[in-house]
């Protein structure tokens, strides 16, 4: 081209304006529809704002905050989340990788396996959570107990059952997105090059080996993602425990994201329901810079 | 180590468990959405039944009809959907390809906002909304359901600009073809399939949204997700109406995923696992 300095320096010019003008209609609306209302949220936190009782609503400052430390439901909750979260992604991706690691070596039907696997993906998180609720779960006359009873375990009411709900919701969350899992491992494994296990296959490595020593390294930065979004996803999980039990029996299923929404919307306790809501934001948040900074490091 | 054949074999065991566990379900609903009240609560639930279709009558044209609800949904999703692809293409484009300076935390501001919990915006947006009047509105569910569709759409579609062969659109600004003309002709039509992949996902993300609707929504715009609840009562659980609501419901998405399912499974991928080794 007719370079010299300048032209270039005017190319780059025009095209910083032209990548801002092209950027700033989605940046604005984000900000607009994401950074003002979590501002809103914040301040909200911060004060009493009951719809039943709005003549004592007003500014307390941090109680809202102060009040979550000696409150026992909020703890619970708090644990609640720890364990569906982490049981829910461990699950995911071990139960996805391994089913990944079989159907890959299956040379007829894969593709039966990747079709189906897009039916729990696809399905609305409430209408799994309502038929679980009533055709797979419910005692006597759903699918899954009649299984139960017919092997001889008995009948249980999985979610009613405080001690069994929390592992039934689990379990709902589990099937759901366990195949998301599956279909990006799948995909991962089909893209790493074949030559590595050659020269293994002629180091004479038995399967095992391959998989810990070659394919589990190489899967290592698909297994990281995943991590992450299902994490942020299992955080902020409603709709399909909502259908399911609403967080009861009790408050047996009532992860921290059900305790905002309850508090909230049921008791209309908004100030105390948006300090909650803030607290798993952070939570989020940090978990979520956390594992992006370790992304990025790669 | 097992003979290929018994290895295959086994395998093939383990197809068939994935197939059933994932598929059963969705069969079960369907089962049971040709079932009479009475049919559903015989015992055992897998005995014989005489199939009918009334539950498709009564959920489509009876005194809960959802079909009021079935257009509340795509109304909502087919403007967020358009919206959406309208704001984010051209992001994508600068994220991915110009020289924008701040693009790191432009990116990063992007995913944070794509990873917030919607707990977190729906309670200031019930706030905001009761005060200014658009509770039970399109304009409110369309505005929050943004927030959930634009950054995934974003952050999905600047994968597939990153797969452009660069020289093409050198080449076209050599041409002194001005950047709009470039990337409208020659840009865009590259990337085609990754746009109708992002349309599927957000279309699909949006129908299945169930709590900004439920907080959100009202008698007049009451998404098919929430009309769902119709069926259910304190009382009892009509469960052949429930499914065959549900079966409706997610005949759209089924359809598109099932469809589109070479490029689903390319778009939840290529979101997901090609941004990491890149970096």
């Amino acid at each position: 081209m007719f370079s010299g300095k300048p032209a270039r320096h005017r190319h780059t010019l025009s095209e910083q304006r032209f990548a801002l003008g092209l950027a700033i209609p989605s940046l604005l609306v984000l900000a607009v529809t994401t950074t003002l209302p979590l501002c809103y949220l914040v301040w909200s936190s911060l004060q009493r704002i009951n719809l039943g009782m709005s003549f004592m609503d007003g500014f307390v400052g941090a109680a809202n905050y102060v009040n979550m430390t000696e409150d026992s439901r909020f703890w619970n909750s708090l644990v609640l989340t720890v364990e569906y979260t982490s049981a829910t992604v461990a699950l995911q991706i071990v139960i996805g990788l391994t089913l990944a690691v079989a159907i890959s070596e299956l040379r007829h039907g894969q593709w039966l396996a990747r079709m189906v696997a897009i039916l729990p993906i696809v399905l609305a998180p409430v209408v799994v959570g309502l038929f679980f609720r009533s055709l797979m779960l419910t005692p006597t006359f759903g699918i899954v107990d009649f299984l139960a009873i017919s092997l001889g375990l008995g009948s249980h009411n999985w979610l009613g059952d405080p001690q069994l709900a929390l592992m039934s919701v689990i379990a709902i969350h589990t099937w759901q997105w366990t195949p998301f899992s599956f279909l990006v491992l799948l995909a991962a494994m089909a893209a790493l090059p074949a030559d590595i296990y050659e020269a293994a296959r002629l180091d004479r490595a038995n399967a095992w080996m391959r998989f810990w020593h070659i394919t589990l390294p190489m899967l290592r930065p698909a297994i990281m993602i995943l991590v992450i979004l299902r994490m942020t996803v299992a955080l902020s999980a409603f709709a399909a425990i909502f259908a399911a039990t609403g967080g009861g029996p009790g408050s047996a299923t009532e992860i921290l994201n059900l305790y905002a929404y309850r508090t909230s919307f049921n008791e209309l306790n908004i100030g105390y329901g948006s300090a909650l809501a803030v607290t798993l934001m952070a939570i989020t948040l940090v978990i979520s810079a956390a594992m992006f900074r370790l992304r990025s490091r790669r | 180590m097992m003979p290929r054949r018994g290895r295959q074999f086994v395998l093939s065991i383990v197809l068939f468990a994935v197939l059933t566990v994932w598929s059963f379900p969705v069969f079960w609903g369907l089962v049971t959405s040709l079932k009479t009240d009475r049919d559903v609560l015989a015992y055992p639930p897998i005995g014989p039944f005489h199939p009918i279709l009334s539950n498709y009558g009564e959920v489509l044209v009876g005194r809960a009809s959802i079909v009021p609800n079935l257009t509340s949904s795509l109304i909502v999703s087919v403007v967020t959907t358009a919206i959406t692809i309208v704001l984010a293409v051209p992001a994508a484009y600068a994220l991915a390809r110009l020289r924008l300076r701040g693009r790191a935390p432009i990116g990063f501001y992007i995913l944070a906002t794509q990873m917030l919990p919607p707990i977190g915006l729906v309670i200031p947006y019930f706030m905001i909304f009761s005060r200014v009047g658009l509770l039970n509105t399109y304009h409110g569910l369309i505005l929050i359901d943004l927030t959930l569709s634009l950054p995934f759409a974003i952050w999905l579609l600047v994968s597939y600009f990153e797969d452009i062969p660069r020289e093409m659109e050198e080449a076209a600004l050599i041409d002194r073809a001005g950047r709009f003309r470039a990337l409208w002709y020659v840009i865009l039509p590259q990337v085609r399939g990754g746009i109708a992949v992002t349309v599927v996902f957000v279309f699909l993300n949006v129908w299945n949204e169930f709590l900004f609707a439920v907080v959100l929504g009202g008698r007049v715009v009451r998404p098919v997700t929430v009309a769902m609840f119709n069926f259910i009562s304190l009382e009892q659980t009509q469960w052949g109406r429930v499914s065959a609501a549900a079966m409706i419901a997610m005949a759209p998405v089924l359809l598109l995923g099932l469809a589109a399912q070479k490029h689903i499974v390319k778009g939840l991928t290529l979101g997901a696992v090609k941004g990491v080794s890149r970096r």
